[in-house]
């Protein structure tokens, strides 16, 4: 019955560089591994190790930073506008209502966390409520709620699977290097150490253009969610001028949850592109533009 | 959502599921002749209004046919944006001639329109407005994106309270007749809704 399938084109871009991506993070966990065999460390042990905490991480992850940020579950009645905007977008999005939850602090952020649509919290702290319009909570929120529907936290912390395991043996050959008499051994223990030290740093950087990718696929569902791309340019904008005048205190308590906030929450400017989680923001605002034209059919 | 699309954070909007809405005009006949439950002559649909000048284009020319079709039965139209930004076109019947099924075919040509026009994944809820006995407000909202009917009823002495009891009651005695939305945790409220 549709004459057109969609109000906007597809972004096939992005997703090249998100497929390019998790190849090259593969190809490098795929030599680690063959290294790992090769040498004959204590390979099993490490992954088992290594799987607890990834389990810890996908299960728990989530209950622990809630519990150590201060977020409380609000009911519908306390935030009524909060509920109400969620509650549509649940119905546009065809998902379950998740938690809603709200951080008193004057910082203006917003977070989701939970690995499936079933465990989902969304978190918006009071600063953005107080700060932002309708719309543009809504192209907050449509953006939060994107990210569950990616499974961003999932597929961010598997694909993280390596890279922590690289840095775990860093550290274990730290505390536990040298002393076992056996040169051939020690060699071995040389060679693991050192592609761990380039696994660990490879997969980083990769890992921190995944996450910015995600950033991008997340404002891009926003938009298409909510048909209103330039609400949450506008949110953005309205974000980031107030992220550069609230009190450094507040942020670096908060630092650490970054890669789940909508805007990273900084006390300094990053060095390079290369290592931030999230697209510098004229990137950001660049790509809703472009959303915007096609939603007006100008492109 | 498969897979690949999760790893490559792929994701469209779901466009309408397959259409149940005239389910209600045949179920309203036994609301009203085993419950009580009367229709109180209005309807709306609640969607988002794309701001482009082809959308709204698009709805001058579906309030023109749905006045058109309305014609014989006299239903009118008007239209509301809320305080969320989302726009209902709310259907009546004329005084005193309650009619579900002309409302139905008037919701039917706008969701019909919208969807023509490309933009079916805008469309959220259609909404009947009933009441029963006691002139408790009932709503009944069919969720576009699932195809399923469901109850609402706000409680009319407290705000974003609603008659969870009542909504179950209705669900039980309306099974057999409409579509219910299986999952409770989707019977979504809608607030402020204009009729």
């Amino acid at each position: 019955m549709a004459t057109r399938h969609s109000s906007f084109g597809k972004d096939t871009g992005l997703q090249a560089r998100m497929v390019l991506t998790l190849f090259l993070l593969g190809l490098v966990y795929a030599v680690f591994i063959g290294v790992l065999i090769a040498v004959g460390a204590a390979t099993g042990v490490i992954i088992v190790v290594a799987g607890v905490l990834l389990l810890v991480q996908l299960f728990g992850s989530d209950k622990i930073a809630m519990a150590t940020m201060g977020v409380k579950e609000v009911a519908p009645a306390d935030e009524p506008e909060l509920h109400g905007i969620i509650e549509r977008l649940c119905v546009q999005a065809d998902l379950p209502k998740p938690r809603v939850c709200v951080m008193e602090t004057s910082m203006p952020n917003a977070f989701a966390m939970g690995r499936s649509k079933k465990t989902t919290t969304v978190c918006a702290t009071r600063g953005i409520l107080e700060l932002l319009s309708p719309a543009e909570l809504e192209g907050v929120m449509a953006h939060e709620l994107t990210h569950v529907i990616n499974r961003d936290v999932m597929v961010m912390t598997i694909a993280s699977f390596f890279a922590t395991l690289a840095s775990m043996i860093i550290q274990f050959a730290f505390f536990f290097g040298g002393g076992y008499g056996n040169r051939e051994e020690e060699e071995d223990i040389m060679i693991v150490v050192l592609v761990s030290v380039a696994v660990y740093a490879i997969s980083f950087m990769l890992l921190r253009a995944l996450s910015r990718y995600r950033e991008f696929a997340a404002d891009r569902g926003s938009a298409v969610l909510t048909g209103r791309p330039s609400a949450l340019a506008s949110a953005l904008l309205k974000i980031s001028g107030t992220m550069e005048r609230v009190p450094s205190q507040d942020l670096r308590a908060a630092e650490g949850m970054s890669a789940f906030f909508i805007v990273p929450a900084r006390t300094k400017k990053s060095l390079m592109n290369l290592f931030a989680d999230h697209p510098p923001l004229e990137q950001r605002l660049a790509a809703l533009e472009r959303l915007e034209s096609q939603l007006q059919g100008a492109v | 959502m498969g897979l690949r699309d999760i790893l490559t954070g792929r994701h469209e909007v779901k466009g309408p599921a397959p259409d149940r809405l005239f389910a209600i005009s045949t179920a309203y006949v036994t609301l009203q002749a085993e419950h009580q439950i009367e229709p109180a002559g209005t309807a709306a649909i609640v969607f988002q209004a794309l701001a482009t000048s082809e959308f709204e284009a698009t709805l001058r020319d579906m309030e023109e046919v749905v006045t058109a079709t309305g014609g014989e039965s006299a239903t009118s139209v008007s239209t509301e944006d809320d305080s969320y930004g989302y726009r209902w076109m709310v259907l009546h019947n004329p005084a005193g001639a309650p009619s579900v099924e002309d409302l139905a075919v008037g919701i039917n040509a706008v969701s019909g329109s919208i969807e023509t026009a490309g933009h079916g994944e805008r469309l959220l809820c259609a909404v009947f407005a009933f009441a029963d006995a006691h002139q408790q407000r009932i709503y009944f909202i069919y969720n576009y994106k699932r195809g399923y009917w469901y109850p609402f009823v706000p409680d009319p002495s407290k705000p974003q309270e609603r008659l969870t009891e009542r909504e179950l009651q209705i669900k039980a005695q309306m099974a057999s007749e409409l579509p219910i939305e299986p999952e409770l945790e989707r019977w979504f409220p809608l607030w402020g809704i204009p009729i």
